[in-house]
């Protein structure tokens, strides 16, 4: 996982599995980037990541709920087709918006 | 027909390592792209739930995965544990119903398995394990991999 700030948004990379393991690994940092630097929104770039399960789905959910404390928005970027019928089937997209974000590291 | 078995620790890094193999093993049958996929994320959620439900975390409980498959490419898989069980199987099958909401579970575990297998049955009561039976007709790649 990277991550970068550019004005008031901060981007998260993720690479690879974002699976059960991948996920616990890099929980906590996301949790404290995000209190750290009190974004006014957050991109979660998925372009990179090959394996998605429910996991993935509980963590970007959670995420959600700790930005709309923060009074920030959640924006989910570059899902492959594959990670967006997953997402789909949880209904995420009624409440977290989507885009495709060519802003790079 | 062809039968594999798989038996590993519930320990959080055997789950990538148990739906590659499983997926390795069903390489003869010239699996899609798109059937590997969910094959991996059927795997993934029966593992994960046993290692997080079933053994509530403790890495040292059994974990065993049966993969049979047959001529027509129909794949029977079926995870078993023998964890705490379930004591309301209809309420556990509910999309986004979660008993363990604080460590960021969705779910969508038991929805995702229920959508991705042809047929998808959960056997378990409460201090007996649980076993999870998934069936999925393969039908391969229409092109030959390059
Ligand atoms: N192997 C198991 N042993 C005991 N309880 C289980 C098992 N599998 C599932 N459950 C119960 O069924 C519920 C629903 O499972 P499901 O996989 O749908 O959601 P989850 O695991 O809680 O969240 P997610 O899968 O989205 O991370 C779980 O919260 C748990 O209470
Ligand atoms: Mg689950």
């Amino acid at each position: 996982m990277k991550h970068q700030m550019i004005g008031n948004t901060l981007y998260f990379y993720f690479y690879g599995d974002f699976d059960n393991l991948a996920v616990q690994r890099i929980k906590e940092t996301c949790i404290q980037l995000i209190d750290h630097f009190e974004p006014s929104a957050v991109k979660m770039d998925f372009e990179e990541v090959s394996f998605i399960d429910s996991t993935g789905i509980g963590f970007v959910l959670a995420r959600y709920k700790q930005l709309k404390k923060l009074g920030s928005e959640l924006i989910l970027c570059n899902l492959s087709r594959a990670n967006q019928t997953l997402f789909h089937m949880s209904g995420i997209f009624q409440i977290i918006s989507y885009e495709r974000s060519g802003v790079k590291l | 027909m062809n039968e594999m078995t798989l038996r590993f620790l519930s320990n959080p890094v055997n789950e990538p390592f148990a739906r590659t193999s499983i997926v390795a093993f069903l390489m003869p049958l010239n699996p899609s792209v798109e059937e590997i996929m969910e094959i991996k994320t059927m795997i993934a959620e029966a593992v994960t739930n046993a290692m997080i439900h079933g053994y509530e975390g403790h890495e040292d409980g059994w974990i065993e995965i049966k993969a049979v498959y047959d001529e027509a490419g129909i794949l029977d898989l079926t995870i078993k544990d023998e964890g705490c069980g379930i004591e309301d199987i209809e309420l556990a099958m509910q999309p986004l119903y979660t008993s363990k909401a604080y460590l960021e579970r969705s779910g969508m575990g038991m929805t995702i398995m229920d959508t991705f297998a042809d047929d998808f049955k959960v056997n378990s009561s409460e201090g007996n394990g649980c076993i999870v039976q998934m069936r999925k007709q393969l039908h391969g790649q229409t092109e030959p991999a390059h």
